[in-house]
């Protein structure tokens, strides 16, 4: 078989694995780009010439700051915290006997089974003083009533440990498993070099799996910027309107829904995209996120 | 056995033909789809059955959040809109207005036998109607009225409060005996106290403008009224539904009086797994009246509607459908709430006093107050009642001072109004 001809093949098999996804991309994620975009420059019944006007009228909104400043303190507290624990734990994991690994590995899984709507639920009788199984602990914290709580400034907190708790789990596992990946003979030179375990933990253990923290810490920080369900299913029954428009995408639906200005909807979508794209690329290309493969040390 | 095969391939052609031949019949039979929560179904239900040989009924059961998504949706497609749909008088005035435009303008096409059944027992179709122009068919009232327990004020010596300063003096007598007057932590401080007093919050004087006066005197004297009964403790900043409000009042039957809507009777103080209250305690008594108002007016808390679909290729009966839902006999009095269409109000009374649970009847208190719903706030097509949860509730629970609590409502409502094309004014 000729060289030529193997690249031919080898770029045919290449494309038939690809095309699935392509055509999925295509449908499910850059044709609603692109409706959106569409969509967000016709005119509104606040925005009547239509064009950038509606991402001037979304960046102006009155609620638009204030739910920006919530996201970040969210992300803020979200992104540092999933990613110290979930390294923490994964390192600890490591490190610890296979007899024990399997089932530990198995409950850091559980809680992440829970979607965010159950978590909501889940969280509002654990906080709900009269109801909680932990209500001897709030009342001994002085915490008597839902309405201390369960008020704007302690939102962001109750939102992070929602997400923190079905979140964690599952990023442990896939960080225990690029742990896994690191070959044994590299970490036994360690050993025999005299590293401690807390430096083959930090010096060796974590520039290998640097990428992957990165590939982490993009979609947790993508996931965050989105927040939604949290706030919007508190807001929509618990209590009503509590975290009304909280969230930079509950923003984007209500433009949507109640004020019946889809454009400024489309445009908001469309910045949180934009945004979401640019944190990415920056993390990206700061790091050797798409560099080739090195060769393994030996 | 060949010819058996042939003879069978005949019969299904044959079978087949006669079912094509007799599918433009059906196709002919019309079809509406409704749309309704989880309380409307039994209505829905009992309209399919009534119209099964005339008319295909598709029910379709959806979220009342969800109506002005669903519909916004429908209107962005331009295909998918229901022929009916039940929602609440926030909901009509999003649709009513023309950048919307799926509520049918219903004003020429009902008929007059409605328009009476609901005029003449006071507005009960109020809601619906913007700028003269009817939009909805109002299902059911959500009066408020003074819910108190009979034995409790033998007890106590106390009398049924006539005015809000009685309210408030008869609060007050509370102080001290583990009773509560209510607990005020959600809508119900809007609807018993700021509406029932007139406060100009969303008064509507035309399509695109919005009033809202915190400084007028029906605004400021509701928490001076109140702020006193709060910090005594003699009403509560907790909601009605707060699990901890629940515990330490209505499930030991510690409730004297309560200012609540109607539905409070069935579906807060009789249900096991609500308030509670122990049976033939409590019964309901008009509104108090505020100071130098003409009437005991009262708010509401609720109330739903259904809309016809502009869109619907069959209008007229989407109009009956509307209509036998909202007005119907046999729906109304098995309603959950007290029918906003006159005439069959009699029914559901006496659905309501079937079982002996409440202390006395409190049907003629519901109708009291149903006449004198406050005219001046109105439905508008921003979400108020989120707006409500957001500014005024939430710091009311928070046990922020009440006046402050107004204020920040009326901050909420002067920013978010313009978004949905209302000009605001402050005077």
């Amino acid at each position: 078989m000729s060289k030529r001809m193997r690249i031919n093949r080898s770029a045919i098999a290449g494309s038939v694995m690809v095309l699935p996804y392509l055509v999925l991309l295509l449908l499910f994620g850059i044709a609603p780009i692109v409706i959106a975009f569409v969509t967000s420059l016709q005119p509104s019944m606040v925005t009547p010439n239509g064009g950038f006007e509606n991402y001037i009228y979304s960046v102006t909104e009155f609620r638009f700051w204030p739910a920006v400043i919530n996201v970040l303190t969210f992300l803020g507290i979200y992104l540092p915290a999933m990613m110290i624990v979930v390294v923490g734990i994964s390192l600890l994991l490591d490190n610890i006997k296979p007899k024990l690994n399997l089932p530990l590995r198995l409950s850091y899984i559980v809680p992440a089974a829970l979607t965010g709507s159950l978590s909501v639920l889940i969280w509002y009788i654990m906080l709900e003083p009269s109801l909680s199984p932990y209500r001897d602990l709030l009342h001994g914290l002085g915490l008597t009533e839902s309405g201390q709580i369960w008020r704007t400034g302690n939102l962001a907190f109750i939102f992070v440990m929602m997400a923190f708790f079905t979140g964690a789990g599952n990023w442990i596992v896939v960080q225990y498993g690029s742990l896994q990946s690191i070959p044994d003979d590299i970490l036994e030179a360690a050993k025999i070099d005299g590293a401690s375990q807390t430096q083959i933990a930090f010096r060796i253990k974590l520039p290998l799996i640097s990428k992957y923290l990165v590939y982490m810490a993009v979609l947790v920080f993508a996931a965050g910027l989105q927040i939604f369900v949290e706030p919007q299913l508190i807001s929509g029954s618990v209590f009503p309107g509590l975290a009304a428009d909280w969230s930079l995408n509950q923003l984007s639906y209500t433009f949507a829904f109640a004020s019946n200005n889809l454009s400024s909807a489309a445009a908001l979508s469309i910045l949180l995209l934009v945004f979401c794209a640019i944190a990415a690329v920056f993390v990206v290309f700061k790091t050797d996120f798409f560099e080739k493969p090195k060769k393994r040390l030996k | 056995m060949k010819k058996k095969i042939v003879a069978a391939i005949t019969m299904a052609a044959m079978a087949l033909t006669i079912a094509g031949a007799s599918a433009p019949a059906l196709a002919a039979k019309p079809s509406l789809t409704l749309w309704v929560d989880t309380p409307r179904i039994y209505a829905a239900e009992l309209y399919k059955k009534a119209v099964a040989s005339k008319i295909d009924v598709k029910i379709v059961t959806i979220a009342q959040s969800d109506i002005q998504t669903k519909i916004q949706l429908a209107n962005t497609t331009k295909k998918g809109w229901p022929d009916v749909t039940f929602g609440d008088p926030q909901d009509t005035a999003q649709f009513a207005a023309p950048t919307n435009g799926f509520a049918a303008n219903l004003t020429k096409v009902l008929p007059k036998s409605i328009v009476d059944g609901y005029a003449k027992y006071g507005n009960g179709n109020s809601d619906c109607i913007f700028q003269g122009q009817v939009f909805c068919l109002k299902n059911d009232l959500a009066a408020t009225v003074l819910w108190y327990n009979v034995p409790v004020f033998k007890k106590l010596g106390l009398t049924v409060p006539k005015t809000m300063d009685e309210f408030a003096a008869t609060a007050m007598k509370l102080k001290g005996t583990g009773y509560t007057a209510g607990g005020y932590g959600d809508h119900n401080y809007y609807a018993s106290f700021l509406q029932s007093s007139e406060c100009p919050l969303i008064a509507t004087p035309n399509n695109n403008t919005v009033r809202t006066v915190v400084t007028a005197p029906a605004c400021t004297r509701v928490a001076k009224l109140l702020q006193p009964l709060m910090d005594a403790g003699v009403i509560d900043k907790r909601s009605a539904f707060d699990p901890g409000f629940m515990k330490e009042y209505p499930n030991k039957g510690m409730v004297a009086m309560t200012l609540g809507p109607a539905w409070y009777g069935k579906f807060v103080i009789q249900p096991k797994d609500v308030w509670n209250m122990p049976a033939g305690t409590m019964t309901a008594a008009p509104m108090p009246k505020w100071a130098g108002a003409k009437t005991n007016t009262s708010g509401a808390w609720g109330g739903g509607v259904f809309i016809v679909s502009s869109h619907s290729k069959n209008p007229k009966l989407a109009l009956e459908a509307a209509t036998y839902l909202a007005t119907n006999k046999t729906v109304q009095s098995q309603a959950t709430g007290y029918p906003a269409f006159g005439p069959v109000r009699e029914l559901w009374h006496k659905a309501l006093k079937s079982d002996d649970y409440f202390a006395a009847d409190p049907y003629p208190a519901m109708d009291d107050a149903a006449k004198k719903l406050s005219q001046l706030n109105r439905p508008v097509r921003f979400p108020f009642v989120a707006q409500v949860g957001t500014s005024l509730t939430s710091k009311i629970t928070e046990g922020k001072p009440l006046a402050e609590a107004l204020d920040s409502l009326a901050k909420g409502i002067q920013s978010i109004a313009p978004a949905s094309g209302y000009k605001v004014v402050t005077k």
